[in-house]
């Protein structure tokens, strides 16, 4: 399966790891983005950002469910904020065993990462993304990146 | 610099024009301008032209400009094409006001036009996701969204902050069908109750089909001399560029405590223009969504956080009121053709100030006013782009 935005994600290929995203931390203030930059927007040094593993979990900042797609996606989904402990807030969608209903979410609650297929469409189906999925739900195989 | 007047506007409808292509749009508005303005195209010396979709679109990737231009007579001289999403009108503005203002040039045409009728709305839209940043677009992510979520807009954050309910999201929308609907250049001419706006379908909750802008063709124009020269072109009234500022926003962190772009575009206006809010007597502003009105009355400096309804429920913002806000109908009645949008306000504003709005003209015509026009999204932005400009007579 190929992947979205691969240098923003780290797809384990072993049992012992799990996945996550990459972001880069400044080594002169220390404010952490994704995805990677080379210029720190914080402080505007060139050359001090470093790759780090971020966003295993997360909080959720907002969500909406959006009742038009756009074209390679399947309407209703799952738009999100989350807010990683490590600092970005990013924008991400929303994993399938999560369904797709009105009170399933709520702003402030732990998430966590799962990587899925970015749609289940002709387009998007071979296409691997970072998603979220509520912290409380059981762990579930990841798919696609045997 | 040299002071700018703008001595002509012109616009084509909005709406659906299944038979004309970019450049039929563009004749429309460039004509009436030339007419508008008493010029003819060999007094025009540079040209600026806002499109932002008719690469995707139309399959006119490059030249865009030049092709319009040819088609309505102009040819010869320097041509700028500009893309900057739907604040595209509003960039080519700029360049034609600095081109006069800087000296470089004596008469300066700005255009806007946009085709977006094209027969499949799917690749429309697909192209609108376009004019943000592909990392965000390629995950779904769209303009209806970023309303709603985004962390530096965010409306249905500020229903839980600010006690906003779906009535108050319809607020603007019903006031500004009004307008639109006494607007004969107007795409959406039905006015509408609050009703009707929150029972129309949901299309990214909480935002409903009448609270968004929908997809339209259209054009406007607008030519510049220096103000002294104005005369020698029409005996119509002069509406002088205050200021025209364009920012791009910028990169925001979680609660990083600075103020929005949206906030300092309006305030570096004021200040170059040496004006304040209460100065205003009209509006013309980006409700890409309805519900962004409420948030740029505070942005711009109208009212204190969270009272943007009242300015509606009170009549301020209204046609009647104080502070008319989108007297054409704005971008959910007079319609979004996106490159063409921020001209098409300069247009309505010219009008307003000069008194040939017709029914929907301003009792106590306007002798100050401010064009706001922004467009596209970046990771870790609001908007893109910010483009306010204010006339004065
Ligand atoms: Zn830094």
């Amino acid at each position: 399966m190929n992947i979205l935005h691969p240098s923003s994600i780290f797809v384990p290929t072993d049992a012992k790891q799990t996945p996550c995203l990459l972001g880069a931390r400044c080594d002169e203030c220390a404010t952490v983005v994704f995805p990677k930059m080379p210029v720190c927007p914080a402080c505007q040094t060139n050359g001090s950002m470093r790759e780090v593993q971020i966003g295993r979990t997360g909080k959720l900042f907002s969500h909406t469910i959006a009742r038009f797609a756009p074209k390679g996606f399947v309407a209703p989904f799952f738009q999100v904020f989350v807010d990683l402990p490590e600092g970005p807030r990013i924008f991400a969608l929303v994993g399938a065993e999560c369904p797709v209903e009105a009170g399933v979410l709520e702003d402030g609650m732990d998430m966590r990462l799962v990587l899925e297929p970015l749609a289940d469409t002709p387009e998007n189906s071979d296409l691997l993304t970072y998603k979220y999925v509520p912290a409380g739900r059981p762990e579930q195989r990841t798919s696609g990146h045997a | 610099m040299r002071e700018v007047a703008i001595i002509g506007v012109g616009a084509h409808a909005t709406g659906q024009f299944t038979e004309k292509a970019l450049k039929d749009l563009a004749y429309t508005a460039i004509w009436n301008t030339l007419d508008d303005a008493g010029a003819e195209p060999s007094d025009i010396n540079v040209a600026y032209v806002g499109n932002s979709l008719g690469g995707l679109l139309t399959g006119q990737e490059g030249v865009r400009g030049q092709v319009v231009l040819q088609h309505s007579g102009i040819t010869g001289i320097p041509v700028i094409n500009v893309e900057n999403a739907c604040a595209s009108a509003a960039t080519a503005l700029r360049g034609a006001w600095l081109e006069v203002a800087s000296g470089a040039a004596d008469v300066a045409l700005a255009v806007g036009v946009e085709k977006m009728f094209v027969g499949d709305s799917a690749r429309t839209i697909s192209a609108l996701s376009a004019v943000s940043e592909v990392d965000l677009s390629e995950m779904g992510m769209q303009f209806t969204t970023s309303y709603a979520i985004h962390p530096k807009i965010n409306l249905k954050g500020k229903m839980a902050e600010y006690g906003w309910t779906s009535a108050d999201f319809a607020k603007p929308a019903v006031k500004n069908s009004f307008n639109g609907s006494l607007n004969p250049l107007a795409q959406h001419r039905r006015p509408l109750s609050i009703e009707q706006v929150v029972q129309s379908r949901i299309v990214v909750d909480p935002l409903t089909l009448f609270m968004c802008a929908s997809i339209s063709d259209g054009a406007a124009a607008a030519i510049v001399c220096p103000v002294e020269m104005a005369p020698r072109f029409t005996s119509k009234l002069p509406v002088r560029i205050a200021s025209c500022v364009l920012r791009s926003g910028m990169y925001r962190l979680p609660d990083d405590g600075f103020t929005d772009s949206a906030t300092v575009s309006a305030q570096a206006a004021y200040e170059e223009a040496g004006i304040g809010p209460d100065d205003l007597n009209a509006i013309e502003l980006h409700d890409a969504m309805a519900p962004a009105e409420l948030m740029l009355y505070e942005r711009l400096g109208l009212c204190a956080p969270g009272e943007g309804p009242r300015l509606i429920d009170e009549g301020i913002t209204t046609l009647s009121g104080r502070i008319p806000v989108n007297p054409s109908g704005g971008l959910c009645s007079r319609g979004h053709p996106v490159g063409a949008t921020g001209l098409l306000q300069i247009a309505e504003l010219v009008w307003q100030m000069r008194g040939e709005a017709g029914a929907r003209q301003i009792e106590k015509r306007p002798k100050v006013t401010m064009a706001q026009n922004q467009g596209g999204l970046l990771l870790g932005q609001d908007s893109a782009v910010y483009g306010v400009t204010i006339l004065k007579t």
